[in-house]
């Protein structure tokens, strides 16, 4: 029991200090507090959006004024309710994209890393192969052949670029299996899995987490070009698709295409900003930790 | 030279599982696709019983998954990809058509994207923490969290549009049939909006890598020694800081290749620019899958090979690879 609280005594010590690092990024903060303002616009959309993002009541093709903020599209829907309802899809996909790739990504690296041999080997080739070829079209194929709901757009974006964290991680397991209290672990007969989830992973999970955040933003431009190519989900609103179907439209009401996009760049800035926060703060310590074991 | 031809086969040879697997990758998406193979390949939607026969005999696709692999291997080494069914055509004449357009947009934005993000990076570097420098920055952001396709109708909407001083759409134009000197400037008229849509996304990527690059060098012990020694800064700057902060630049060109192909293809549709991304539209939009599989494999081979030439010229650059 005693042990137990002095863990979670722990745990709470270092998010507070994790966060009093975090804190010294000013990209991070910036990113955090935009990521803040999208999450509180996705729950309550149905109390801050004026209009029903899918109804047609407005005239068609008015510009920005005070009763529609960003003006209405060609169908009279008002792009302003749109763009907030948009905000649950571009968030979702990020982080359930993402967190699935994070999620492969720390597995199939971390085993790889840690058991080496020649299972490592072809991870590492398939792996480099992954790498160097674009996601972009292999998901786009995949969408358009098998089927375009969100929860399979989700899917696939995940499946397809977890090799990132992969080598990542694979690189961190490479390195910590060398590192003493590995090896007092597995000299006191810790089991392969225990040591895989209680040190290597928890340890080795730093560089994923900052690379994870990028991936979001990623994710969220990934799902915007599927929309634009017309292979978004119908039955959701979203940033990419609003594009799609304003540019016919685009040289005569310009709100309907410009405004869809610039949350779409605030999106994705605000996860390469806490990307850059999470690099920032946890290279700093990874530094302490080297010196203290070659000293 | 012999570690430099050594280097060269080490490398070749390293491109080979890299087509193995996205053959793989193709061969299992056209089995697993709704609907049988041998339709597939035909490109037809009702091919009669004599067609898919003769397919079967022909791909074996009556024969077991492991010989009909090989099968579907050598096809695609010969360049074999199967028919289009929307253009009834052989889908690598489709794609032979197109690529020439695609590529010269991709490689244009490439070679011009990389140029700009390295002097940038110089230039603002010399400012260091300065407002140039922080303004820079974060404009490489906002430039990467940018959609191609947005960008490039914002483009559209600013420049033809408004200001009328580039077409919207197109390579050349229809209405005048130009030759020689008055048809390569048509072209390059034409160019312009693209490949500044394309160049501007991928000035961030070579900004950051060197930007740390130079950072990472000027603080190398050989760099403060002539620092300390009384060498002139502009000139340990020009000639020894910049000469090694841009090989990583180098390394990554290959990489952001495939990214600037993805970039282009979206950007070419919006400029309805005859290459390999309309084509990809179509296919989609038509569900015409051997297409879609076949512009895939072609743009993952290219991609390959272009990742083999930058290797090569990295180590034409720094003799110290040849010998790793």
């Amino acid at each position: 029991m005693q042990s137990e609280k002095v863990m979670i005594k722990r745990k709470s010590n270092n998010i507070i200090k994790f966060w009093h690092s975090y804190r010294q990024s000013l990209y991070g903060l910036i990113g955090f507090a935009i990521l803040l303002i999208f999450i509180i616009v996705a729950l309550f959309a149905p109390i801050i959006s004026p209009y029903n993002p899918h109804a047609m009541k407005g005239e068609v093709l008015l510009s920005p004024s005070l009763s529609h903020l960003m003006g209405t599209d060609h169908l009279g829907r008002d792009v302003f309710s749109r763009i907030v309802y948009g905000t649950r899809v571009s968030l979702s996909v990020g982080f359930i994209a993402a967190g699935l790739s994070a999620i492969i990504g720390i597995f199939i690296g971390s085993f790889s890393g840690y058991y080496g041999g020649i299972v490592d080997e072809i991870v590492d080739k398939i792996v480099d192969t992954f790498l160097m070829i674009p996601a972009f079209f292999l998901i786009l194929i995949i969408v358009a052949i098998f089927g375009n709901s969100i929860f399979y757009i989700m899917l696939v974006i995940g499946l397809t670029t977890w090799p990132q964290n992969a080598r990542l991680m694979r690189a961190q397991a490479l390195s910590l299996r060398e590192r003493t209290f590995v090896m007092v672990a597995r000299a006191t007969g810790e089991s392969n899995i225990r040591i895989l989830f209680t040190h290597i992973i928890p340890n080795g999970i730093y560089p994923v987490l900052a690379n994870t955040a990028l991936q979001m933003g990623g994710a969220i431009l990934t799902e915007a070009a599927l929309s634009f190519l017309g292979l978004g989900d119908p039955n959701f609103v979203s940033w990419g698709k609003m594009i799609y179907q304003a540019r016919p439209y685009m040289t005569f009401a310009w709100w309907a295409v410009v405004f869809p996009g610039i949350f779409i760049v605030l999106a994705v800035v605000s996860f390469s900003f806490i990307g850059d926060g999470l690099q920032y703060t946890f290279n700093p310590k990874l530094n302490v930790k080297q010196k203290k074991v070659s000293a | 030279m012999s570690g430099f031809v050594r280097f060269i086969t080490r490398r070749v040879i390293s491109i080979i599982p890299m087509v193995l697997l996205i053959v793989l990758i193709n061969f299992f998406i056209i089995h697993l696709a709704p609907g049988n193979p041998a339709q597939i390949i035909s490109g037809l939607e009702q091919p009669s019983q004599e067609v898919i026969k003769a397919l079967e005999h022909r791909y074996g696709l009556d024969k077991p998954l492991v010989v009909q692999l090989g099968i579907y291997f050598k096809n695609a080494l010969k360049g074999d990809l199967g028919y289009s069914y929307i253009y009834s055509e052989p889908v690598i004449t489709l794609i032979k058509e197109r690529i020439g357009a695609t590529l010269l947009l991709t490689l244009t934005s490439a070679v011009l994207a990389f140029i700009s993000g390295t002097l940038l990076a110089a230039w603002s570097s010399r400012y260091k923490k300065g407002i140039l420098d922080s303004i820079l920055s974060i404009l490489s952001y906002v430039l990467y969290a940018m959609p191609s396709f947005w960008l490039a109708l914002i483009l559209i909407l600013i420049f033809s549009s408004n200001l009328r001083w580039f077409p919207t759409a197109g390579m050349f134009n229809v209405r005048l049939s130009l030759h020689g000197f008055s048809r390569f400037g048509d072209i390059l008229y034409h160019l312009f909006l693209p490949v500044l849509t394309l160049t501007l996304i991928q000035i961030p990527v070579y900004f950051r890598v060197t930007r740390s690059s130079i950072f990472q060098v000027s603080r190398d012990e050989y760099i403060l020694t002539m620092t300390a020694a009384g060498l002139e800064r502009k000139k340990i700057f020009n000639k020894y800081v910049l000469k090694n902060a841009i090989l990583p630049s180098v390394t990554i060109f290959g990489l952001t290749l495939g990214y600037a192909i993805t970039g282009s293809a979206l950007v070419e549709i919006v400029f309805a620019w005859p290459g390999m991304g309309r084509l990809m539209l179509d296919a989609v939009f038509k569900r015409d899958y051997n297409l879609l599989l076949g512009i895939y494999f072609v743009l993952a081979v290219c991609i390959c090979i272009a990742i083999l030439l930058t290797d090569v010229f990295y180590a034409i650059l720094d003799p110290r690879i040849r010998y790793k």
